[in-house]
């Protein structure tokens, strides 16, 4: 695990850094628990049971300025779904380069969306979670650096981040976690804001191979069948994957408005394409922020991808279950509210409602908690 | 109608008393103009140079004080909950560091009195000639 010796590297960084600068330690925490109303429904790791530990997270972030414009930051991080083992979510080296232009190197987080930063920073907005139908793409974090250009044309601040890296580490596929590779990750994020409209839009693309034991047993048989072709088309092995996302904010006379859309494509992978958007609108009255949001998915199955498997062949039902069940047409409806019942913690309640329109399957799910920084 | 005009004093007085000013301050040396914008940009991290271009350090007030809800409200137009929440999402992010904070008015004017550079904020009834006044709020 060389990435954890980077990590290290910059803990020692940092340690070091301690003699002779300021080391600013910040941390943040989110206690939430969930429940489902149906006694088999699941959503986001919730059960019928209150459950605490899907989305609880504790962390710690040092920064130590080293002086001649370098920097370090490593942020420690203990999920409730990961049994709060602690990880670094990342450590950078930082280098401000001119009053507009920053370089990070070391693990940092890709810039898909609008809340990608600080995702897990729950005080830093309103919902209860970040749209899940959404804000889905299986890793958030990569190994490698970014440039991070800020500039000011009048009342406008313009934000524009370049990234190269790769990210190592599992993903879920088909329900199990699978060890994968995204290799070559380029692309970049570019924000534009005033006082209360901001406007973003993010490209990324990358190679990406994913080693599943969920899908090796299928992929074995179509190779000794003959069909090793249509394999290659399941699989994903650096295969080109893409992503695509716009959006934009709204925050002017206490109403909050947001609103993002997203594509993700992997070509030559059973995953087809993969559509997304969410809308969500707020008002504060005072301490209180109720909100509703609505959130969209959907994925499309490509069919052809089988069509050389003749119909009466054993293997063809198998990865037909397989390239179809990638469909998916889930509407998702929340209503919440955050409560600044204290300087630095809010109170938050969701009602989340999932329809899953392909299984006809309807989901409800009830989480509460705090979000608090220090 | 004499009664109403007696009804306002009080009126008058208590609006005063329940909110204070807020005197924005700088070294008695800056020369530079900063009006409510250019404020807006040195607290929020936006910028950290006056128009003149010479460099600016911006001093907060500590969470506890009294003038810091006012100043948040006032000059920045949110509340403290949304400025914290603003710095919390560049701080997580290694974007930016908020202004340096100190306890009171009295370590602000200090603070801002001891260093050209400085800009800060008090209640305006403690300013004194040690800083200068550049805009109430």
């Amino acid at each position: 695990m060389r990435y954890t010796h980077l990590a290290l590297v910059v803990a020692a960084a940092i340690a070091a850094g301690q003699a002779q600068a300021e080391v600013s330690l910040n941390g943040f925490a989110s206690v939430k628990a969930g429940t489902t109303f149906g006694s088999d429904d699941t959503l986001y790791g919730y059960t019928s049971d209150v459950d605490f530990k899907p989305e609880s997270l504790f962390a710690i972030q040092a920064q130590s300025d080293l002086g001649d414009k370098f920097s370090v930051t490593a942020q420690l991080m203990a999920k409730g779904s990961e049994d709060f083992n602690s990880k670094f979510a990342w450590a950078f080296l930082s280098y401000q380069a001119s009053e507009h232009v920053r370089i990070n190197a070391g693990r940092i987080r890709v810039p898909f969306y609008k809340y990608s930063d600080f995702l897990d920073v729950g005080y830093a907005y309103d919902w209860a979670r970040t749209p899940r139908s959404v804000y889905d793409v299986p890793f958030d974090t990569m190994d490698g650096a970014s440039a991070l250009i800020s500039n000011s044309f009048g009342d406008w601040q313009s934000s524009v981040q370049l990234n190269f890296g790769a990210f190592n580490g599992s993903v879920n596929v088909e329900g199990i976690k699978s060890p994968s590779k995204m290799q070559n990750i380029m692309g970049g994020s570019w924000e534009l804001s005033n006082d209360w409209f901001s406007t973003r839009v993010a490209y990324f693309k990358a190679d990406v191979s994913i080693q599943s034991d969920a899908l090796d047993p299928l992929l074995g048989a179509l190779n000794q069948y003959g069909f090793a072709s249509v394999a290659k088309e399941i699989d994903f092995d650096e295969d080109s994957g893409s992503f695509v996302g716009v959006g934009f904010g709204i925050d002017k006379n206490d109403w909050i408005v947001n609103s993002e859309w997203t594509r993700v494509e992997i070509d030559h992978s059973f995953m087809a394409q993969r559509d997304s958007w969410f809308f969500s609108v707020g008002h504060r009255f005072g301490a209180w922020t109720p909100y509703i949001s609505h959130e969209v998915n959907r994925d499309k199955a490509d069919p052809t991808i089988y069509a050389a498997i003749p119909g009466v062949h054993p293997l063809r039902p198998l990865v037909a279950g397989l390239v179809d069940g990638q469909e998916d047409n889930t509407k998702v409806y929340n209503v919440g509210f955050r409560y600044d019942f204290h300087p630095s913690a809010a109170f938050k309640a969701e009602l989340t409602n999932a329809d899953n329109t392909i299984a006809d399957q309807k989901t409800t799910l009830l989480t509460f908690g705090v979000d608090l920084v220090f | 109608m004499k009664w109403l005009k007696i009804s306002l004093i009080p009126l008058v007085l208590s609006a005063q008393f329940a909110f204070a000013e807020v005197a924005v301050i700088v070294h008695p040396s800056n020369a530079a103009a900063i009006d409510q914008a250019e404020i807006t940009r040195l607290f929020t991290g936006r910028g950290a140079t006056f128009a003149s271009g010479s460099k600016a350090t911006p001093i907060n007030q500590a969470e506890s004080a009294a003038v810091r809800g006012d100043f948040d409200s006032k000059v920045l137009g949110k509340s403290s909950s949304q400025m914290k929440a603003y710095w919390s999402k560049l701080v997580f992010t290694g974007k930016g560091t908020p202004p340096k904070e100190v306890a009171d008015d009295a370590a602000v004017k200090a603070a801002v009195a001891a260093d050209a550079t400085a800009i800060g904020y008090i209640d305006a009834s403690k300013v004194d000639g040690t800083v200068k006044v550049i805009g109430k709020f």
